[in-house]
């Protein structure tokens, strides 16, 4: 008995192991695909098959198989869950395609599916995943910077480059909110030195709520009449703002923009309340992902200034000190000229 | 012989849906590579399946599986990383790891007893107390975890995990065979599972025999505890990392596997066999339906509910049929 434990014991050791240590840095290089182009299949897995952020993805991949003729496809869990998104991998390994293009629901549980997946020399090319470590390359629609910049354009624009300010943000534990919420101040201060940021609030919170929005910008025009623009990062924030400003009969006086999307946003666009707010489109994420999947099949050498093939994807960088998180420009503003043509 | 019917329509089930698989992805579903990625795919639900069948075959139910599984991972986790530096030699971390899985399996135990206890001494019907508890369970774990993932977990733990014995085999399908035989053979030798069934076909009937009711019922949901925390330690090892969240969809497709694995969700009916025949057949569909690029994701659920609800009302169907027959015969006896 005892002795069939330690058997057992050094048995499962040996396993261990001979089992390949996860963590390992690949050589993208190393995956140029051997095969004819027309034999390559490339599967695209999304956090959610049904969400409409990931059916609007889906319509990238459909015409990236268009376009090239390559066989790409989605297939994504039935709910957004890091377990099942796993599970779904493990299918993709299984039917033994060439490339996976993942969207990951929590990346650190994903580390041991796509470690297999690279071991067995599957390309994995990551999107919103920055801190994944078994991928070959992470690509970002934009930097934290780069899109927080755009927003002050647009505000500043509005607002004729001149008064009172103030940023709004969904939560202020949210690190992506806030960052672009700093970016933006820090190029006003560069660029725009007749605005100014409201001393005494600038950074409203508004808990991710349309109401909270609403509230808290009816609010903030009572209390301060100087306050002529508010810049916001959650995509409630313009259509709550945007009615206190039509509440108010602030139209044309007070302004303000976000990260926004078109349809909840579409009536204060046409009644020109809102000047734009802003989007980036899943469809060219997805475009993009294959791209850069396809790149590396090919055996390209993916540098800075590759072109992607998609909107606003066309000369990707590297984030800074990365080699393997790469930044486009993909956000689009939403203005009266192209506020229907989304559908979403 | 009613119940070994059942297990022969799962049977015949199960045959129908590799068959159409096998005939329609032949080079992709009859693989060792797709068998193997199933194999990896299913312990982690179809053991919290099986602790969910063990509830309802005492007329009760468990939903609180996928919590106690998290909340068992998350103490086994913060354990190990608290304990073991990183890039600590496998010598080093082997007695934490074993540390670990302990103390996530008397975590499983404890989650366990006091739903048992909320059932059988409060009286509080099953499904609102482990709905309950599953939102407790879950409560604690995004607490004590701010709902981040905890990650950094040593190497060996996840190395361990994701074994292949003869290259074929993952150790947590052997797990998972050895627990639904361990509870097959309980649930039909031993005498606690003789004293679960009864309990679930007249839980009065069982009182007034002196069975001893709240120690059963507590029993069973400490068992129910303790598979749900090994399927934690699996879905650990498999995400090399523990979060709040992990699986949460499982709950409910637990419940599905076992009622049509034919666990009778009013007690005292059902074999661990039929819900392991359940598990293998909606893991054939999964990793089947995966394999149809034009089946759009959409279909995926109306496909999988279709399929559930076709094999409860068959079941539901062919009973009757056996309860008319039985009665004929009963007739015909007396007339004999």
């Amino acid at each position: 008995m005892k002795r069939t434990l330690v058997v057992m014991l050094s048995l499962i050791l040996v396993l261990v192991v001979a089992v390949p240590f996860f963590g390992q840095t690949y050589d993208p290089m190393k995956f140029k695909s051997s095969k004819p182009q027309s034999a390559w299949k490339i599967a695209l897995v999304p956090k959610d098959a049904t969400n409409a952020w990931f059916v609007r993805m889906e319509q990238g991949v459909k015409r990236y198989a268009k376009d090239t003729g390559i066989n790409v496809f989605q297939k994504g869990p039935p709910k957004t869950d890091a377990a099942m998104q796993a599970q779904v991998i493990e299918d993709m390994i299984a039917q033994g395609v060439d490339a996976i293009c993942v969207v990951p629901v929590d990346p650190a549980a994903l580390e041991p599916v796509l470690g297999q997946a690279l071991s067995k020399g599957i390309v994995v090319i990551d999107h919103e995943g920055s801190s994944q470590q078994n991928c070959l390359y992470d690509i970002e629609a934009f930097s934290n910077q780069g899109l927080g910049a755009a927003l002050m354009q647009v505000l500043a624009k509005s607002m004729g480059e001149k008064g009172t300010y103030t940023t709004m943000v969904g939560n202020v534990t949210n690190a992506s909110h806030n960052e672009w919420a700093d970016a933006a101040v820090a190029y006003q201060k560069a660029k725009y030195p007749s605005m100014t940021l409201l001393a005494a609030e600038p950074r409203v919170e508004i808990m991710d709520n349309l109401d909270t929005a609403y509230q808290r910008a009816k609010e903030l025009f009572k209390k301060y009449p100087a306050l002529k623009g508010v810049l916001g990062t959650s995509s409630l924030s313009t259509p709550g703002t945007a009615r206190a400003i039509e509440e108010l009969g602030l139209k044309g006086k007070a302004f303000v923009t976000s990260v926004g999307m078109p349809n909840e946003n579409a009536p204060f666009i046409k009644r020109g309340t809102v000047d734009a707010v802003m989007l980036w489109d899943s469809a060219e994420a997805g475009y993009a992902m294959l791209a850069a999947a396809v790149a590396v099949l090919k055996g390209d050498k993916v540098a800075n200034g590759i072109d992607l093939k998609a909107k606003g994807w066309n000369s990707m960088q590297f984030a800074p000190g990365s080699t393997k998180v790469l930044l486009g420009q993909s956000w689009i503003n939403i203005t009266k000229a192209n506020v229907d043509s989304f559908g979403f | 012989m009613k119940k070994d019917q059942n297990l022969a329509r799962l049977l015949v089930m199960l045959a129908v849906v590799f068959a159409l698989m096998a005939a329609l992805r032949p080079g992709q579903f009859v693989t060792m590579a797709n068998f193997g990625s199933m194999m990896r795919q299913f312990p982690e639900y179809g053991i919290m399946a099986i602790g969910i069948s063990l509830t309802m075959i005492t007329g009760g139910i468990d939903l609180g599986v996928v919590g106690t599984a998290n909340l068992s991972a998350i103490l086994a986790a913060k354990l190990l990383i608290g304990a073991v530096p990183r890039g600590a030699p496998p010598e080093q971390a082997l007695p934490f790891v074993a540390l670990a899985a302990l103390l996530a399996l008397a975590c499983g135990l404890a989650c366990g007893a006091f739903a048992g206890l909320l059932i059988s001494r409060f009286k509080i019907p099953a499904i609102l107390a482990t709905l309950g508890t599953q939102q407790l369970y879950t409560g604690i774990a995004i607490g004590i975890t701010n709902g981040r993932p905890q990650s950094g977990l040593p190497l060996l733990y996840s190395n361990l995990g994701n074994t292949e014995f003869l290259g074929l085999f993952p150790l947590s399908f052997l797990i998972f065979l050895l627990a639904a035989l361990a509870i097959g053979l309980m649930l039909s030798r031993a005498r606690f599972g003789t004293c679960m069934y009864m309990l679930g076909t007249n839980p009065k009937a069982a009182q007034y025999a002196g069975l001893g009711n709240a120690s059963i019922l507590v029993r069973t949901y400490m068992l129910s505890g303790l598979l749900s925390s090994v399927a934690g330690l699996i879905m650990m090892a498999r995400a090399n990392s523990a979060k709040a969240e992990y699986g949460t969809p499982y709950t409910l497709q637990c419940v599905l596997i076992a009622v049509l694995g034919g666990i009778d969700p009013n007690g005292g009916f059902g074999k661990i066999a039929g819900v392991t025949l359940a598990v293998f057949i909606l893991q054939f569909l999964s990793s089947g339906l995966n394999m149809f690029n034009s089946i759009s994701n959409f279909y995926r659920d109306v496909i999988w509910g279709g399929v559930l609800i076709l094999a409860l009302v068959v079941n539901s169907l062919l009973a009757r049929r056996e309860a008319r027959l039985a009665v004929r015969r009963g007739a015909r006896a007396t007339r004999a």
